[in-house]
């Protein structure tokens, strides 16, 4: 098939148009590739149009505002501040480093760890059950659970009086203040925020798991291998891609999620569990102070961008290309 | 390309380049509202948070009366919750289709006056309004002595108790003093073996910014501080009043006569509370929550760090104003007179106004402590007067530039406070340096 794009190549046989001046055949190359540009343009137009709104224009807006003073309001009072706004989240007495950001961290770390761990054990369990699809659907279903409901069942089985309390109290253990410790009220959030995302996790994973080939599991029976020289030796580094895959995502939703803490703590109590997405709501919508909410998400970008790289880094150290 | 095509018509090339602009900008126009043909009626919009069925419904009475009496200016409402009526107001305002009307809490009055979002009343309401309205009321709707709007629902702070409680504790009645408030807590307080808390003896709410500091504040106010300067530009919590209260908090915690935990709301309605302070809105919920025990509800006014001390309280309330964006603040204005000054005949034969009588049918307390008394003299709740009363004495909320992110910060604190991970002295100096300095941001 000729492709009609191609441009002339040198190797054609010499015809009446070799014997034309070269000036006048390198313009119209030049032409018919300038018109060719243009055409692959408009080609272009609709995604880089869509692009241009819904990425450049926003990220543009945010850095103007990042670097403003702006009450949400009127287009027209967006009053320049310079590096203001970023000076005022790092300023003495100001929480954004500690504890917003620290919580931020540990929530996503927590997240992750629990998750990570949890859907490895759940994950490598199913595989060797039967009805695989029941189990996977049983623990996807928090993922199609509104974050609302999921987030007022579990605070009322945290409550003083709620279903985790009562077996504590049926063990002969005294209640605990779940969410109204600062204690622990993070890693009370952070439990539902792992267990909610299993479902994924574990979905992943399984998929993972099925793609490691058999031949491995024989050769490790022949050679006497236990299960946890076989899961340590042959499940785990070739499950590597999926984890890292896991990994990498739950980190980003951790790092950006406040839905849950919203609906089961609002931050509190104090600021035990306030973390960077929920600050930068509250400064932009309760607050009206745009400016300081585009700043907090510039520097949780590049939060989320450091993280994100160290962990490629370390996965690719250990020898897996994402 | 031919020449004689050059000289035609728009070239394909051309038409494609002008097709997706031409769509672009037909789909960016923002539709025009309202047909503005000379003769066709004035369409203002109202934006509120009268979302339920009940304030709808209110609200519709007297908004249908105006637009069948009234041919030149019609009114169309519209309402979100509550939550998202501040999140409203910014996104229509900046996407240029904010209402004409708003309905605002007055917290905000300050972040949305140095916004420019509202326009001050025009000085013969002004006036009308200082006249007509509590003192509190009419604060609450200004800022730095400029009126900005009718002041409509207006809510004090007052001691709820349950009479049942208080009486197998042995004790008659409410309490007036402080000190009689703590022994009243301790007395009342019972929890099981394990610690769960079976009765708190004063419920001290984490509920939201509103219950938190609500309840707080109006102790402050009782025992005579304020929560900032009377310029509104930073904290005057560090005082020895601010000391007394925090103190008194700190202590009723830690003697676990009080659980933030509990969620206070559901805690006194199924009788789990034997005292706790609230606005006036929560008798009509508590009412209707409660059914026959209802009649184990007491109200009084919240207690004194003396015997003899002044009464003093909070009031927090909304306002109806005018964008300053509006394009009819002249009929903006002219209807929300209509509303809020015209006397109507109510229920019961009395005279009010017809927001007034709006506010008593959903059990709520209005500005106007003449249409209050007009309207809740005969069959009201008795729970309402100690609420009315206050009226005369409460401390409006501040409703500075930065009203919202203070007390945001303060729950905060208050928090901390309660639950050990700061000392008296050390959450007055966190709020000092935090509010202070967010504070100052906003001006």
């Amino acid at each position: 098939m000729v492709n009609a794009l191609v441009p002339e190549t040198a190797g054609r046989a010499p015809g009446p148009r070799a014997a034309e001046p070269g000036a006048g055949g390198l313009d119209r190359l030049r032409r018919r590739r300038r018109r060719q540009t243009v055409v692959a343009y408009l080609f272009l137009a609709p995604t880089l149009l869509f692009f241009a709104v819904f990425l450049v224009l926003p990220l543009g807006f945010a850095l103007l505002l990042s670097l403003s003073r702006w009450s949400g309001f009127d287009l027209g009072d967006i009053d320049p501040v310079g590096p203001d706004n970023f000076a005022a989240l790092f300023a003495d007495g100001a929480t954004f480093l500690t504890p917003v950001l620290t919580n931020t961290l540990l929530f996503a770390l927590g997240t992750v760890a629990l998750a990570l761990a949890g859907s490895v054990l759940v994950a490598t369990c199913i595989d060797k059950l039967r009805f695989q699809g029941l189990w996977r659907t049983l623990y996807f279903l928090p993922i199609v659970t509104t974050v609302v409901a999921v987030g007022n069942v579990w605070k009322y089985m945290y409550e003083p009086g709620g279903l985790v309390n009562g077996v504590l109290n049926a063990l002969g253990l005294g209640s605990v203040a779940f969410l109204q410790d600062p204690d622990t009220a993070l890693p009370a959030v952070v439990v539902v925020q792992a267990w909610a995302s299993l479902g994924t996790a574990i979905l992943v994973l399984t998929a993972g798991l099925k793609s490691i080939p058999g031949t491995y599991y024989e050769a490790a029976a022949l050679d006497g291998a236990g299960p946890v020289t076989v899961f340590r030796r042959i499940t785990l580094p070739l499950l590597r891609p999926s984890l890292l895959f896991v990994c990498v995502t739950q980190f980003l939703i951790g790092l950006q999620s406040f839905a849950l803490i919203i609906v089961m703590t609002k931050g509190g109590p104090g600021n035990a569990t306030d973390v960077a997405a929920l600050e930068m709501y509250r400064q932009a919508f309760s607050y009206g102070d745009w400016g300081a909410a585009s700043a907090a998400a510039f520097v949780l970008f590049a939060v989320v961008l450091a993280v994100t790289l160290a962990q490629l880094w370390v996965f690719r150290r250990t020898g897996e290309d994402a | 390309m031919t020449p004689a095509r050059r000289s035609g018509g728009p070239s394909r090339r051309q038409i494609a380049l002008a097709l997706p602009s031409a769509l672009l900008a037909a789909g960016c126009a923002a539709p025009h509202h309202g047909s503005g043909r000379p003769g066709d009626p004035i369409v203002l919009t109202l934006l509120s948070h009268y979302a339920s069925e009940a304030l709808k419904e209110a609200l519709r009475g007297p908004v249908d009366e105006w637009n069948a009496t009234h041919d030149r200016v019609k009114v169309r409402t519209e309402a979100v919750e509550f939550t998202d009526l501040l999140t409203t107001f910014m996104v229509r305002q900046a996407a240029g289709r904010g209402a004409d009307i708003l309905h605002p809490y007055c917290l905000w009055t300050g972040q949305l006056v140095r916004a420019g979002v509202l326009r001050p009343a025009p000085p013969e309401l002004a006036q009308e309004i200082r006249r007509g309205y509590g003192a509190a009321a009419v604060d609450a709707a200004s800022v730095d002595g400029t009126v900005y709007g009718y002041p409509t629902e207006a809510q004090t702070y007052a001691l709820y108790y349950n009479k049942r409680l208080l009486r197998a504790a042995g004790l008659d009645g409410a309490p007036r003093t402080w000190r009689e408030l703590e022994e009243a807590a301790y007395r009342t307080t019972r929890r099981d073996r394990y610690g769960n808390t079976l009765v708190q003896g004063f419920g001290l709410s984490a509920y939201d910014d509103s219950t938190t500091v609500g309840q707080t504040l109006a102790l402050l106010h009782a025992a005579g501080g304020t929560f900032v300067s009377a310029d509104g530009r930073s904290t005057a919590l560090d005082s020895p009043a601010g000391r007394a209260v925090f103190g008194l908090e700190r202590r009723l915690v830690a003697e676990g006569a009080s659980d933030p935990g509990v969620n206070v709301y559901q805690a006194f309605a199924s009788g789990r509370v034997a005292m706790t302070v609230n606005a006036g809105w929560w008798t009509g919920s508590l009412r209707t929550v409660m059914g026959r025990d209802y009649r184990d509800v007491g109200v009084a006014p919240v207690p004194v760090p003396r015997a003899g001390d002044a009464p003093a309280t909070l009031a927090t309330g909304f306002l109806l104003g005018v964008n300053a964006a509006s394009r009819h603040p002249r009929a903006a204005w002219e209807f929300l007179r209509w509303l809020n000054t015209e006397k109507v005949r109510a229920r019961g034969g009395s005279t009010a106004t017809r927001m007034s009588a709006l506010q008593v049918s959903v059990g709520s307390l209005t500005g106007r402590a003449d249409d209050m008394r007009a309207l809740s003299g005969r069959g009201g709740d008795p729970n309402l007067r100690p609420f009315l009363d206050a009226l005369a004495y409460a401390v409006p909320e501040p409703n500075g530039p930065g009203a919202q992110q203070a007390k945001s910060l303060l729950r905060q604190n208050i928090e901390a406070l309660w639950t050990g991970q700061r000392s008296v002295d050390e959450m007055l100096r966190s709020v000092r340096r935090q509010v202070d300095q967010e504070v100052s941001r906003s001006w």
